[in-house]
């Protein structure tokens, strides 16, 4: 038998102490810049070699305190604010901002305008929805189905862009109605320009390509093997902890629990069309995901039924064209991509508002991390991170 | 002045509507009974917004009781209502405002779409509550930013460090008195709108006035 190299021997006999080393207190620092945060996103984590025993979110990179600028804007300056919350879903921002106003000063808008939104707001959660498609099998290691998702995506994204002129701030949603199409000139003239031509059967055809990458995606994703044992039973939210900790949206509904504020609210004309909300069961990564992709297809269906029936006429309610809103408080809430995005704005019968407070979709389905990161494993970590599908721009404000 | 006069009537008239014997909608039926359940001291439902008032020795056990109806936890924040502002606008009925924090949590129901703002007072130079955390533990993130921008304490709260602003940070930035600094470097061009706002009457010769307006204040500007 040969003798070992003492200094390998050395070596040998390190590596068999740290084995059996104690591993606790470990500090693992991750972030701000982290590729699967969606922003910027710091986790202090406390780990014991693969475990987490607790976490620690530090947030606040992105804040651009929007709830203080909105006390020094006048309201139709606000929502050029609010649609950079969550800027993954711009549109769909504006909407619950310009309804408070709306019902404050006790108008609506015209039922064209509603149905535009409604079709715009449906393709913002569809774009949304498949950002997520493409960016958590990515996270998860699979980067095919980023080609796919994101490729129809443009589709939609090009019709956003469009319609309001902006692909990812639309500022497009006017207190009494939307603004007339791009390039349409001033909502005082009398006959305004509508949609663009060939906006309605463009957003047909692009329905057909999101439904084609939905079956796309359902055989890349849903079934994959891989994709399941990373994702099924890993971070499981129970109904009842979602609830109290203010989750919205896919992720309260991949809990089982059936709630969507579009069955609920009529801030938007939802009750004229036919559609499902698709639910989980277990309140896993997994369920999240298939939420999520059901949701498109559910979004699919509005849109095509709001494009049938889009009736004729103005775009604009007849407004003041300097908005004084009458003293009161209000709080609108609408069902955004995220979950509940919410308004509560009070009044004192000015050109800008004493106070908007606003609610947050990704902020509250954030602040379940601690609670849910606790003795999981660390390559679960971005599994479930990822599950949550938050922005940063919607949990800072 | 003359404005927010006949503000203030708009709203006499809104609630002389109120006033009238009206049969009350299910939103009204909804907040008598949930302000039975927490015996609040007065309870609203105007714009489809329902507030129910307690006050701070029955805040945690009133939002306890009403998370058995209203379990899922909105949101939860404060309006700082002062008579002194470094910036942004006054509150219209300044002379007789009562200086106050207004701390309120939205509680809402995940089977229907009954939903409650429960709201309490608090006097400035005493404002402190008891925290919400020990009865949902959503309330932990929105009461740290309560604290940090208005300077609330939240008494029993598990961590109540700064959560968006830097730890060194000073002032409650969300307060009426606090400058918004950008504001005080340069005035906002959105200022030369609201100044020479014309009248709200919306005629062709006030639009070309105020045309005029707009023109002549970006000829000053450049």
């Amino acid at each position: 038998m040969t003798q070992l190299d003492p200094r390998v021997a050395m070596h040998l006999s390190d590596a068999a102490v740290s084995v059996e080393l104690e591993t606790p207190d470990m500090t693992l620092n991750i972030g701000p810049q982290h590729p699967s945060t969606h922003g910027v996103l710091r986790l202090i984590a406390k780990v014991d070699g693969e475990r987490v025993d607790s976490v620690e979110p530090v947030i606040g990179y992105m804040h651009r305190g929007y709830e203080k600028l909105t006390e020094v804007r006048t309201y139709a300056q606000i929502t050029a604010l609010v649609n950079r919350i969550d800027w993954v879903s711009g549109f769909a921002n504006e909407v619950p901002f310009v309804v408070a106003i709306e019902r404050l000063l006790e108008i609506e808008a015209p039922e064209r305008a509603q149905w535009i939104r409604l079709i715009l707001t449906e393709m913002t959660r569809i774009s949304s929805h498949l950002l997520f498609m493409s960016s958590y099998p990515l996270e998860l290691g699979a980067a095919t189905p980023l080609m796919y998702a994101l490729r129809e995506r443009e589709h939609v994204m090009d019709l956003i862009e469009g319609a309001t002129g902006g692909r990812f701030h639309p500022n497009f949603n006017r207190v009494g109605g939307v603004k007339p199409a791009a390039g349409g000139g001033s909502t005082q003239k009398k006959v305004s320009q509508d949609l663009p031509a060939g906006f309605l059967q463009g957003t047909l055809d692009a329905m057909d390509k999101i439904d084609a990458v939905c079956d796309e995606l359902d055989e890349l994703v849903t079934g994959n093997e891989l994709i399941k044992l990373r994702t099924e039973g890993v971070g499981i939210i129970p109904a009842d902890k979602a609830i109290e900790f203010g989750m919205s949206g896919p992720n309260l509904r991949a809990s089982g629990v059936p709630f969507d504020l579009r069955k609920h609210e009529d801030i938007l004309p939802y009750d004229q069309f036919e559609f499902e909300v698709p639910v989980g069961g277990l309140g896993d990564c997994y369920d999240r995901y298939v939420v999520r992709l059901a949701e498109v297809r559910q979004a699919v269906r509005i849109v095509r039924q709001a494009v049938g029936t889009i009736p004729s006429g103005p775009l604009q309610a007849k407004v003041p064209r300097i908005l004084k809103v009458p003293p009161g408080e209000i709080y609108v809430r609408a069902e955004n991509p995220k979950g509940e995005m919410g308004y509560y704005v009070v009044s004192q019968g000015g050109r800008i508002p004493y106070r908007v407070k606003i609610r947050s979709a990704s902020f509250s389905n954030l602040s379940v991390l601690p609670w849910l990161l606790q003795g999981s494993l660390i390559p679960d970590l971005v599994a479930i991170m990822g599950s949550l599908d938050f922005v940063l721009g919607d949990v800072d404000r | 002045m003359t404005d927010s006069q006949s503000e203030a009537t708009h709203d006499g008239a809104a609630g002389d509507d109120a006033a009238e014997p009206d049969p009350p909608g299910p939103l009204d039926a909804v907040g008598a009974e949930l302000a039975e359940m927490v015996g609040a001291t007065n309870w609203s439902a105007e714009h489809g917004t329902l507030r129910i008032e307690v006050t701070r020795e029955r805040w945690t056990e009133s939002v306890a009781t009403l998370r058995g109806r209203l379990p899922f936890f909105s949101w939860l924040s404060a309006v700082d209502w002062s008579k002194e502002t470094a910036v942004g606008e006054l509150a219209a009925d300044v002379e007789e405002l009562q200086e106050r924090f207004e701390v309120l949590c939205r509680l809402s129901s995940v089977t229907n779409a009954d939903a409650a703002i429960v709201a309490t007072t608090l006097a400035k130079d005493d404002a402190w509550i008891d925290s919400l955390v020990p009865v949902a533990g959503g309330a932990e993130w929105h009461e740290r930013e309560a604290a940090e921008m208005f300077g609330i304490e939240f008494r029993g709260h598990p961590n109540l460090a700064k959560l968006y602003l830097p730890d060194r940070f000073e002032g409650h930035p969300l307060l009426k008195s606090y400058p918004l600094l950008a504001r005080e470097v340069k005035p906002w061009p959105g200022t030369v709108d609201v100044e020479n706002m014309p009248s709200t009457e919306n005629t062709e010769a006030d639009r070309m006035s105020a045309a005029d307006a707009a023109n002549g204040d970006a000829g000053d500007e450049a």
